[in-house]
């Protein structure tokens, strides 16, 4: 019995051959007593396997939402409060990392362009530095410590005068220095933090009063899901 | 029952609606595992495993016959299992008798309408088969198993193991000639309309 033969057989007892294969195959069968004999025990081995019992399912196969990994219905609005929570604290972090940022942003400029307090003492100290000591040498061939004393007015000499003019802002300035930049940076005022801290808190009571609801929401979900 | 209306829901993840799919087919489905695989706890477990796994890709079921494509679920379910007991062979639990025969389970036990005497032949005779079956080839068994005792045609056997519907012929063929070789050495045990032909020529 070759392979050809074997399916012919076996669809033949199924009905699936065509009229035409069909036909031809009966009028081997007609002739052919091996043939036949192995058509029978197919066909007898098929209907053993049809005559096993159907066995009844031992219990019941159903699902429960637990075992496809589903969740629990949660209610229409849980929607809603999950999106205002997301939302308050996505700017609650915002408006943190604004007000951190912008005092930092706002003293940045004065750095850069010189035009702020600290560069204004240190270009105004250093410009008449040259004549300062000009005037410095020539009036230390009279008296050392000129610079220490108080200027006076009728015994200075007009050359050492116009030394004094340009050495007085300059004394001041050294003399103001010490004194007058602590004095520039405590009268800077405080800058005003862009967002106010009193929205930073409703932001944050909004997220935080939001996640509760939410939590609240699943846990109820979940304890009518086990109901 | 409308079947239909009951997957186009279940589509949309209604579990009740899939449940009731499955009450109708929980049977077939678990019959084919038993057979497939020979052994009642294994078959619950790969039915359960279809199930789950039919729910979770339902989306992917685009029509035709629901029936061709549980039966495809709960194949690749067996697959699984035997590659599972090749893994991690286990030994049956089954008591066995004073000659140290495996007693039979209450399960070749089933129709109460039976005789003592006629409930032992038909659970000797379930026994052989079952057997013999197990002796197929995987390939040739899930074929077989649909197609003679589910009665699936060849269009739905073809869907369930995607083959070819020329395949599925051949399988069958040499699934039955098996079978036939294998049941010779049990005709004692086989109802007279079924015996086979001593030395027929295959």
């Amino acid at each position: 019995m070759n392979q050809r033969d074997l399916e012919l057989l076996s669809s033949y007892l199924d009905g699936q051959l065509k009229p035409s294969d069909s036909a031809r195959l009966e009028s081997r069968l007609a002739s052919d007593v091996g043939l036949r004999a192995v058509l029978d025990d197919l066909r007898a081995a098929r209907g053993l396997l049809r005559q096993l019992p159907m066995r009844k399912a031992p219990r019941n196969f159903t699902l429960t939402p637990k075992m496809v990994g589903k969740n629990p219905p949660l209610p229409r609005s849980y929607p809603a409060f999950r999106f205002v929570t997301a939302l308050a604290s996505l700017m609650l972090f915002f408006t943190l990392g604004l007000n951190f940022v912008a005092p930092q942003l706002a003293q940045t400029p004065a750095f850069g362009m010189g035009g702020g307090g600290a560069p204004e003492v240190f270009s105004a100290s250093e410009a008449p530095a040259v004549p300062e000591f000009a005037a410095t040498e020539a009036a230390a061939t009279e008296e050392p410590s000129i610079l220490m004393m108080p200027a006076p007015t009728e015994t200075v000499p007009p050359a050492q005068d116009s030394a004094r003019e340009l050495e007085t802002p300059s004394d001041k300035q050294g003399v103001d220095n010490s004194a007058d930049v602590p004095a520039e940076t405590s009268a800077q005022p405080v800058p005003e933090p862009p967002v106010p801290p009193v929205w930073q808190i409703v932001l944050a009571a909004i997220a935080l009063l939001g996640a509760i609801c939410m939590v609240l929401m699943r846990q109820a979900a979940a304890s009518r899901w086990r109901k | 029952m409308d079947e239909q209306a009951l997957i186009h829901d279940a589509q949309t993840g209604n579990l009740d609606a899939f449940n009731t799919l499955i009450l109708h087919y929980q049977d077939s489905v678990y019959n084919t595992a038993l057979r497939i695989l020979g052994d009642e706890d294994q078959a619950a477990d790969a039915t359960q495993e279809a199930f789950i796994s039919a729910f979770k890709s339902i989306s992917s079921f685009r029509g035709g016959s629901f029936k061709a494509w549980l039966m495809r679920t709960v194949t690749n379910a067996c697959y699984d299992e035997l590659r599972r007991q090749k893994r991690r062979p286990t030994t049956p639990l089954e008591p066995d008798t004073d000659d140290g025969e495996e007693m039979d389970s209450p399960r070749w036990l089933a129709d109460p309408g039976m005789t003592p005497d006629q409930k032992a032949e038909a659970d000797e005779l379930e026994h052989a088969l079952q057997h013999c079956l197990n002796n197929l080839p995987l390939e040739f068994k899930s074929v077989v198993v649909m197609a003679d005792i589910q009665g699936m045609d060849y269009s739905e056997v073809a869907i369930a193991v995607r083959v070819p519907l020329g395949t599925i012929k051949s399988r069958l063929a040499r699934a039955r000639l098996r079978l036939r070789e294998c049941l010779q050495g049990f005709s004692e045990l086989l109802p007279a309309s079924f015996r086979l032909e001593e030395g027929s020529n295959a």
